[in-house]
């Protein structure tokens, strides 16, 4: 019984999220990024942040650029879920200044890299 | 949960059309087991009848879902179903006039690596009329969506939203599927056993720029070393012995055939 | 009239006294058993929902007072068993479309249900 019952699931089809097949899959990213980039004006304007709709739009499309490697339709289907859920909390907002700002990491030091910069930083994680 | 499940009264055999009816748990045939409790509860044969029964009917009733019946040590009714069933299942226990399970008491996930499909998702039962609880299982993995039980009980909705949130598990047709518990920008899903206990930024207020900073966590390896097995074992032995009584149990059955 | 008062309250919020229960019930057991109809005859759940049914449709011919029906049923009051003959014919209805009596629609992984793991 057990051995059958693993036979049977590796032979199955997965159940997709949305998209049947890679292209619709691309299509609900770019829609999603669309949306994004239409809505990046309003949320400078809205949260009253210091950028330009420039680097807004910059960043959109760094985030975006980050996942190009994924080529699962799941997985791209469940970034796009999550994408959608960051952007009705950025469109109601939801959100407050602090959570839009978070992408941009501006207070972040670069980490040591070589031997004696990590020793200056004094120690080593 | 844990020890609910450990000594569980596995009737393997489900699925088996010739074999259904006769069956009684082997568990509680002879008492010539040695005793594998840690500690000696009173059993209440009477309940566990009552619960086999009505496992055995649900199972005959939907043998297109339901996996394998048990009841635990604890008196308690669990039906171990394929996550297509999720909604006529559930739906069933709601409607039909001997099951009335129409409150849903809770709903949540368990995080369990190692399996192919790492999630269980359990869904817990009240029904008033009967005064019974029982509990259902289903599982799913990390991309796999599952039907959302909204439509059937409306309790559900904030629960689901839980388990996606702590878990990462999607629901389908959810009508308000969003975070509920972290906070708006969190990345990951705490729940899981693969998230660091110290979680993957620390929060602090910046005074340069006004506002509070997320920065990554930096922390020694060692802290983050993830270990499943408790160091309170007490019953080492009794950890793997729940097992050995399931195929007991299994080839029993076969021999009363 | 004569011993029975008429009841005027099911002392449950949100359910009103039914005023003909044994029609509306015996009207719903009939649905019920039509909608059964589409079941092959061996699924488990058309046997026993007939047997439940035909039960209840049963006592509700044989027994004209509401009080006594209801001590008959013991499945609470009578606009109790209406609710609970309206969610089975929904049920009933949609058994048809879900067909749970086919046989399962896949085996689980090996150690999906083990534990300890």
């Amino acid at each position: 019984m057990a051995a059958s019952g693993v036979g049977k699931v590796v032979g199955t089809t997965v159940k997709p999220i949305f998209s049947r097949d890679l292209s619709e899959a691309k299509r609900r990213v770019r829609e999603l990024y669309r949306a994004w980039y239409r809505e990046v004006p309003h949320t400078v304007q809205s949260f009253q942040l210091d950028i330009t709709v420039k680097q807004g739009r910059d960043k959109v499309r760094e985030i975006f650029m980050k996942n190009t490697h994924v080529t699962d339709p799941r997985v791209i289907d469940m970034l796009v879920i999550k994408g959608k859920m960051e952007l009705q909390e950025t469109i109601h907002v939801w959100k407050q200044r602090t959570h839009i700002m978070r992408f941009f990491n501006e207070t972040e030091t670069p980490r040591p890299k070589d031997f004696l910069s990590k020793f200056y930083a004094g120690h080593d994680p | 949960m844990l020890v609910g499940a450990a000594l569980r009264v596995a009737r393997a055999g489900l699925r088996v059309t010739g074999c259904r009816a006769v069956l009684l748990p082997a568990r509680f045939e002879g008492s010539s087991t040695t005793e594998t409790q840690p500690t000696v509860r009173p059993k209440d044969e009477v309940t566990q009848k009552h619960l086999c029964a009505f496992g055995e009917y649900v199972a005959e009733i939907l043998p297109k879902y339901v996996h394998q019946v048990q009841v635990t040590c604890f008196n308690e009714l669990e039906i171990l179903i394929h996550p297509d069933g999720i909604i006529p299942v559930l739906t069933f226990l709601r409607d039909h006039t001997t099951a009335q399970f129409k409150s849903l008491v809770d709903l949540t996930a368990v995080d369990v690596p190692t399996r192919q499909n790492r999630f269980e998702i359990v869904y817990n039962l009240l029904s008033l009329r009967f005064n019974s609880r029982i509990r259902v299982k289903t599982y799913t993995d990390e991309l796999t969506p599952i039907d959302s039980l909204v439509p059937v009980h409306k309790a559900a909705n904030w629960y689901e939203r839980e388990v996606w949130d702590m878990f990462g598990v999607f629901f389908a047709n959810h009508p308000d599927m969003r975070r509920i518990l972290t906070d708006y920008g969190f990345e990951g899903h705490p729940f899981r056993k693969d998230f660091p206990l110290s979680g993957y930024v620390e929060v602090r207020y910046d005074d340069e720029v006004k506002r509070v900073v997320a920065e990554p966590i930096e922390l020694a390896q060692e802290f983050r070393k993830f270990d499943l097995n408790s160091p309170w074992e007490t019953f080492p032995a009794y950890r793997s012995a729940p097992e050995t009584l399931k195929i007991e149990a299994g080839e029993k059955k076969e021999d009363a055939k | 009239m004569a011993g029975a008062l008429r009841k005027t309250t099911t002392g449950l919020v949100g359910l009103a006294v039914s005023e003909n229960p044994h029609e509306h019930l015996k009207i719903l057991y009939t649905r019920i058993i039509a909608a059964l109809q589409n079941i092959p005859k061996d699924a488990a759940y058309r046997k026993y929902t007939e047997q439940i049914v035909n039960d209840r449709l049963g006592l509700v011919n044989s027994e004209p007072d509401v009080q006594k029906l209801e001590n008959k049923m013991n499945s609470g009051q009578l606009e109790e068993v209406i609710l609970q003959a309206e969610s089975e014919l929904t049920l009933a209805r949609k058994m048809v479309q879900w067909k749970p009596w086919e046989t399962l629609v896949d085996e689980p992984p090996a150690d999906q249900w083990k534990w300890p793991i």
